[in-house]
């Protein structure tokens, strides 16, 4: 990996030093060796921050949503779902192409900081690190799949087993048991909006739990209204989440979100499938639920 | 000198329990924090972690909390008050940073002028058994904002761990109450007040406050708040982050207010019914925490809202780190002006 430091330095100051871009996002080292983190930088000398390591989890694609009204020319270090994160904010008329310079790795998969962090804690007994976070666990696009720029080698996809093994085990449970399991689930969530938030599908500019007139969905944390956030999350990233995994890991009370998001997924291929959310960029392209055909299956209205 | 052995502590809880709703630190899937005693399936006692994720704030100030009902009768209105059954409540083992933080929480909701109602009822009759921390953990930093880890201050009781008793003693009438009750169960022995350990992590926040008086507008702003992602984990998980927000709900001719917690992270906490927002960036909502917690607060009320349990540091997806924060403030050099 020291060697993709090196490469991922020399790539941001080509960038920075030839005023190709006026930012560029990456990773940095923070205080604990487990701790990489964001970095935003935007001169020369300040790529030497830059690391690329096996903590480089975070989804920078998000990030780009803070610049969406600016002109700047952006710099973006992206492993495989991060690219796809990239695809989903273009085809989603959120980024212009043009303003990107995409600089891809091909993803080893990652270890969770967030993970590491509370296992060090002391705060939640004897937690242990988990090795290759889950959502690495899962992934099956580890090479960026949109890219000015290549730098690192192919890297085979980690799932191991099948994709939707978690999800048949959910729809082979009674209604009652489901129901239990989503009860337990979704009465833990103490509305910090973290999965909302780190989500590169959630790119609304008013966002529908934010409202106020009227009130869509209530504030109190309770089982119900608990239920009709998470509910709406996961259905307004229908056949849009990129699998990324951002917000299973970043939840403060380990709520399996992507659980939900790849129960719709498998809905959303069996409907109106095969379909994979951004894996390419193409011109006119939109996600399914974003169309209307009138062969569209209507069995389940 | 009295000690409580540890195999008596079920016991010693249960005993508690009888007469007071007692709260304890457990650890749960979601999350270690304070819950009632005794525990249920799920939950496990946790004293001898260094802390819970979740904070004991929530046994004075709920996430959620009714305030009162309503319903039309006709062309009168019914209104009835659903706060809380004033009971005596019993927190056991609450550290230093967050017993600092229960202090400030009462300066916030029971001085200046104006008592809640609804904060006093759940704080009035709580006592606080306080645990002495000889462990600094690796994101503690108590000591540099002026907490002492040996001296949870409010507290009726401190405990003290020496390995298979707590040394037990009263720090208020109420503790001494406490005490005597418990006297069948307590030993007597004498014993040595253990040591804090080193922290590993040291800020310094001389001077802080009145220099950020002048740091307002300053760049660095922009730069830190960079990787934040607005959400609410920081708040939520912060012992002393106290905000509210006050709402209701209807169902057809009846309803109920109640209040829940609210975080400066989110844009909707500074909407205004007009439209506009003063906090619209989300650097200005990332000052604002910092600000409060450090300049604000110190000025109203003579100290810091951060107590330094480093909980924001373990959860924040993005690595933001409020000691590297400080630093980073401290090291900024302002012409005099």
């Amino acid at each position: 990996m020291k060697e993709l430091t090196d490469r991922v330095r020399q790539t941001a100051r080509k960038l920075l030093d030839g005023q190709q871009v006026d930012l560029v996002l990456g990773w940095e080292k923070g205080p604990e060796p487990f701790r990489s983190q964001p970095v935003f930088i935007r001169e020369p000398e300040e790529a030497e921050q830059l690391v690329f390591d096996e903590f480089c989890i975070h989804n920078l694609s998000t990030f780009l949503l803070d610049y969406r009204d600016g002109q700047e020319k952006i710099g973006i270090f992206v492993k495989g779902c991060d690219s796809r994160g990239v695809v989903r904010l273009i085809e989603d008329n959120q980024f212009l192409r043009e303003r990107l310079y995409i600089i891809g790795i091909g993803c080893p998969g990652m270890k969770d900081p967030l993970a590491a962090a509370r296992a060090a804690s002391g705060l939640n007994g004897t937690e242990e690190n988990e090795g290759l976070a889950a959502k690495c666990r899962e992934c099956m696009y580890p090479n960026p799949v949109l890219y000015d720029e290549l730098i690192g080698d192919e890297q085979p996809p980690h799932l191991e087993g099948e994709r939707f093994a978690q999800v048949k085990k959910l729809e082979g449970m009674s209604a009652e048991e489901r129901w239990q399991f989503f009860s337990d689930m979704f009465s833990r969530c103490i509305r910090c909006y973290a999965c909302r938030n780190v989500c590169v599908a959630c790119n609304c500019r008013r966002c529908i739990f934010d409202e106020t007139r009227p009130q869509w969905v209530g504030r109190e944390t309770n089982l119900m209204d608990n239920i009709g956030y998470h509910v709406i999350r996961a259905m307004h990233v229908a056949g849009r989440c990129v699998e990324c995994g951002e917000c299973e890991r970043v939840c403060p009370v380990g709520i399996p979100l992507m659980l939900l998001n790849r129960k719709l997924i498998k809905d959303v291929n069996e409907l109106f499938g095969p379909y994979e959310a951004s894996l390419k960029l193409e011109e006119e392209a939109s996600p399914p639920l974003s169309v209307y055909r009138p062969d569209d299956p209507d069995n389940f209205l | 000198m009295k000690v409580l052995v540890k195999d008596k502590i079920n016991t010693a809880l249960n005993r508690l329990a009888e007469n007071s709703q007692v709260y304890v630190p457990v650890h749960r899937e979601g999350g270690s924090r304070f819950a009632p005693w005794p525990t249920v399936p799920g939950d496990e006692l946790a004293l001898d972690s260094l802390n819970t994720m979740f904070s004991p704030k929530e046994v004075v100030l709920p996430q959620t909390e009714k305030m009162y009902t309503f319903a039309a009768r006709g062309q009168s209105v019914e209104i009835k008050e659903t706060g809380e059954e004033r009971k005596e409540r019993v927190v056991f083992g609450v550290r230093a940073c967050d017993s600092k933080a229960i202090a400030a929480l009462d300066e916030v909701f029971l001085t200046r002028g104006y008592e809640d109602g609804f904060y006093k009822a759940r704080r009035e009759p709580l006592i606080i058994i306080g645990k002495a921390c000889t462990q600094p953990g690796p994101n503690c930093f108590c000591s540099a904002m002026g907490v002492d880890p040996l001296e949870p201050d409010p507290v009726d009781v401190i405990i003290y761990d020496l390995g298979d008793a707590y040394g037990w003693e009263p720090r208020s009438e109420r503790g001494q109450k406490l005490t005597q009750s418990l006297g069948d169960i307590l030993a007597d022995r004498d014993f040595q007040k253990p040591s804090a350990g080193e922290f590993q992590l040291q800020v310094d926040i001389n001077g802080l406050p009145e220099k950020l008086a002048g740091m307002f507008e300053h760049p660095l702003w922009e730069e830190l708040a960079e990787p934040c992602m607005n959400c609410g984990i920081c708040t939520y998980l912060c012992p002393s982050c106290y905000c509210f927000d006050i709402q209701v709900k209807n169902r057809g001719t009846e309803g109920y207010r109640f209040r829940c917690w609210d975080s400066c992270m989110y844009p909707e906490y500074t909407m205004m019914a007009g439209g506009h927002n003063p906090r619209g960036s989300k650097h200005e909502r990332f000052r604002n925490r910092f600000l409060h917690k450090l300049e604000f607060f110190q000025e109203r009320y003579g100290t810091s809202l951060c107590t330094g349990c480093g909980r924001c540091i373990v959860a924040c997806p993005q690595g933001i780190n409020i000691v590297s924060i400080i630093k980073r403030l401290q090291e900024v050099e302002l012409d005099v002006r």
